[in-house]
């Protein structure tokens, strides 16, 4: 049986009628319907105030909160991940104290919603004018000792002079993201078949090691997506920076322009193209970084499309002889 | 392997329950009376093993018989409940001090787990990293060495299993047998005085076994101490010194292969045999 059917002309090939849709051109028409609309109310109501938009989407001080909110963005993103990391080392650690301590940051910090976390840090300063590092309790336990006047602190530095504005957004931003982080990071850990630990362990290596060689850089597969998530979230976050208050970001700068000229629907759009543009430029980051961690993952899904083309390459071959 | 076959102890040593046996020192691995439980469970219930330096050891039994567990005993990736595990004359995972054991520091643990090779059914090739890479990786990090020479000796060793050509090649474009030599040469890259081989073949297709199993073959043949679990009959009938057959966490019956496989002395030996040969 199987002998013949390799002498065997090939037959003609299948030409049938494809399946009709008649639902996609509803949707099509639908949508195309919709979109029009949309367009009209954008162009044809004068309320929007095109020309006006045009003319501050790209001046000086709404340029440099774009600027101020990308470095937001960057700084916070950066710090976060770092912090990230090491909170979730701690979190799978088998000393209980760190694993506990990396817990209960991410329990505070996940809890506690930013904006609360930006007025917070903003006003830090109204609360301990100094910061100073040292023995804790050092006034109360000298008048336990009878002294009246016992100080232990190492060294201090001007608090309020250095948590404002800026800095604070920052702080407040980058600390919340670090607790986020530290559970995307853990289950990307976690992703990781427990047998390449074992593996790199059962070759001599040290915990560190494996961690920084073999673990992690797996686990960036998992991590990175989500990470984009995050960063695209930070942008759309750094607008809370406002109540820190950090007055040269992007949207107080915007709401600025608007609650001065009394235009304030025109400069919202502006916030949208401007927030809409900039999470673009991010997601291509995004693509380049997703590509880069996938390597010798994606070389299953080489291999594959080589396995289809030289499957569709043999019966060609066939009808030649 | 002819003078490791005049080997003098077949038989796994005497005595259970002796404590401070000193190792003697031609025996490369030397279990005393070793215990291991996982909860409730009590895997092994006290295993004896000698394998003399330059022999090879296959271990059979079904599974669940506690084989497995006491091959990764070896290495300390599982920590002992009680007895002694000496790998060359050296206490595994602990250091002994007077009459008191020591847990050893990671680092040391480290160590000895450097100069004793393992394979895993699963092969566990790191699958970012080239077949090169792979047996490039530990040389480099754990032994400090330079790029440049550990990529000869990987070359030198990719060549030795077989896939000269294959160093660029990340393992999930490999098929099986090639992972699992790969996995072969990573753990030759850290020239070990022992390997270890956890069912090295069960997870490959039945046409890809022979290609591992000959790299196994002459491995032996250049004098290299294993320990080999497996369900390959054939493979321990031509390659052992020392056949152990496990079963219920203890050694039932242990000696050379045509005594153990052809001659079997113990009705849960026979029955086993009877069944996979």
């Amino acid at each position: 049986m199987s002998s013949t059917t390799s002498i065997r002309n090939r037959p003609e090939a299948i030409r049938a009628v494809p399946v009709r849709h008649p639902g996609r051109w509803i949707a099509v028409a639908v949508i195309v319907l919709l979109t029009a609309m949309f367009v009209n109310m954008l162009v044809t109501n004068s309320a929007f105030h095109w020309d006006f938009i045009a003319q501050n989407i790209l001046s000086t001080p709404v340029a440099r909160g774009a600027l101020t909110s990308m470095e937001l963005t960057i700084c916070a993103m950066v710090i976060g991940i770092v912090l990230g990391v090491v909170l979730a080392i701690m979190r799978l650690s088998p000393n209980r104290v760190l694993s506990s301590a990396a817990w209960l940051y991410i329990w505070a910090f996940r809890g506690i919603p930013r904006l609360v976390l930006c007025v917070l840090f903003g006003n830090l300063g109204i609360l301990y004018g100094r910061l100073e590092f040292g023995l804790p309790f050092d006034h109360q336990i000298g008048q336990l000792f009878g002294v009246t006047d016992f100080h232990a602190r190492i060294f201090g530095l001007n608090w309020s002079s250095l948590i404002y504005g800026f800095v604070a957004g920052l702080l407040a931003l980058a600390l919340s993201e670090g607790a986020y982080m530290a559970e995307i990071v853990r289950a990307g850990m976690q992703a990781v078949d427990p047998g390449q630990t074992e593996a790199a362990q059962a070759l001599g290596m040290r915990r560190p090691t494996v961690l920084r060689r073999i673990v992690l850089p797996q686990a960036m597969r998992v991590i990175v997506p989500p990470t984009g998530n995050e960063t695209i979230a930070m942008l759309k976050d750094t607008s809370l920076v406002a109540y820190v208050p950090v007055t040269n970001e992007l949207f107080f700068q915007l709401q600025h322009i608007g609650a001065r000229t009394y235009l304030i629907f025109p400069m919202l759009v502006a916030a949208c193209i401007w927030y809409l543009a900039m999470t673009s430029v991010l997601m291509v980051g995004q693509y380049f970084l997703e590509k880069r961690f996938s390597r010798g993952f994606g070389a299953t899904g080489r291999a594959r499309m080589r396995l289809r083309t030289r499957g569709a390459g043999a019966p060609g071959g066939v009808v030649e002889e | 392997m002819s003078d490791a076959e005049v080997s003098d102890q077949p038989e796994p040593p005497g005595p259970a329950g002796s404590t401070d046996l000193p190792p003697p020192a031609d025996c490369m691995v030397l279990a005393d009376n070793v215990h291991k439980s996982f909860g409730r469970l009590e895997v092994l219930r006290g295993i004896d093993l000698a394998v003399p330096a330059g022999s090879v050891a296959c271990v059979l039994g079904p599974s669940g018989g506690g084989k497995s567990t006491f091959l990764r005993c070896i290495n300390h990736l599982e920590k002992i409940d009680a007895g002694r595990v000496w790998v060359d004359g050296e206490l595994v995972g602990y250091r002994q001090s007077g009459d008191r054991l020591h847990e050893m520091r990671e680092r040391d643990i480290a160590e000895q787990r450097s100069r004793i090779g393992m394979v895993f059914q699963r092969f566990n090739l790191f699958p970012h990293l080239t077949a090169r890479q792979n047996v490039m990786e530990a040389p480099c990090q754990v032994k400090g060495k330079r790029r440049t020479e550990a990529r000869t000796r990987a070359d030198e060793l990719l060549a030795r299993v077989g896939l000269a050509d294959k160093g660029e090649t990340y393992p999930a474009q490999l098929s099986g047998g090639q992972q699992q030599r790969v996995a072969i040469a990573r753990a030759l890259a850290m020239d070990p005085k022992l390997m270890l081989f956890d069912e090295p073949t069960s997870a490959l297709d039945p046409e890809l076994v022979g290609e591992v199993l000959d790299v196994m073959k002459d491995l032996a043949r250049s004098g290299m101490t294993m320990v080999v679990v497996t369900h390959e009959i054939g493979f321990a009938r031509e390659v052992a010194d020392t056949v152990v057959f496990i079963d219920g966490g203890v050694v039932v019956e242990a000696g050379p292969p045509d005594q153990v496989i052809a001659n079997p002395r113990h009705e849960r030996t026979k029955s086993f045999l009877s069944k996979v040969l």
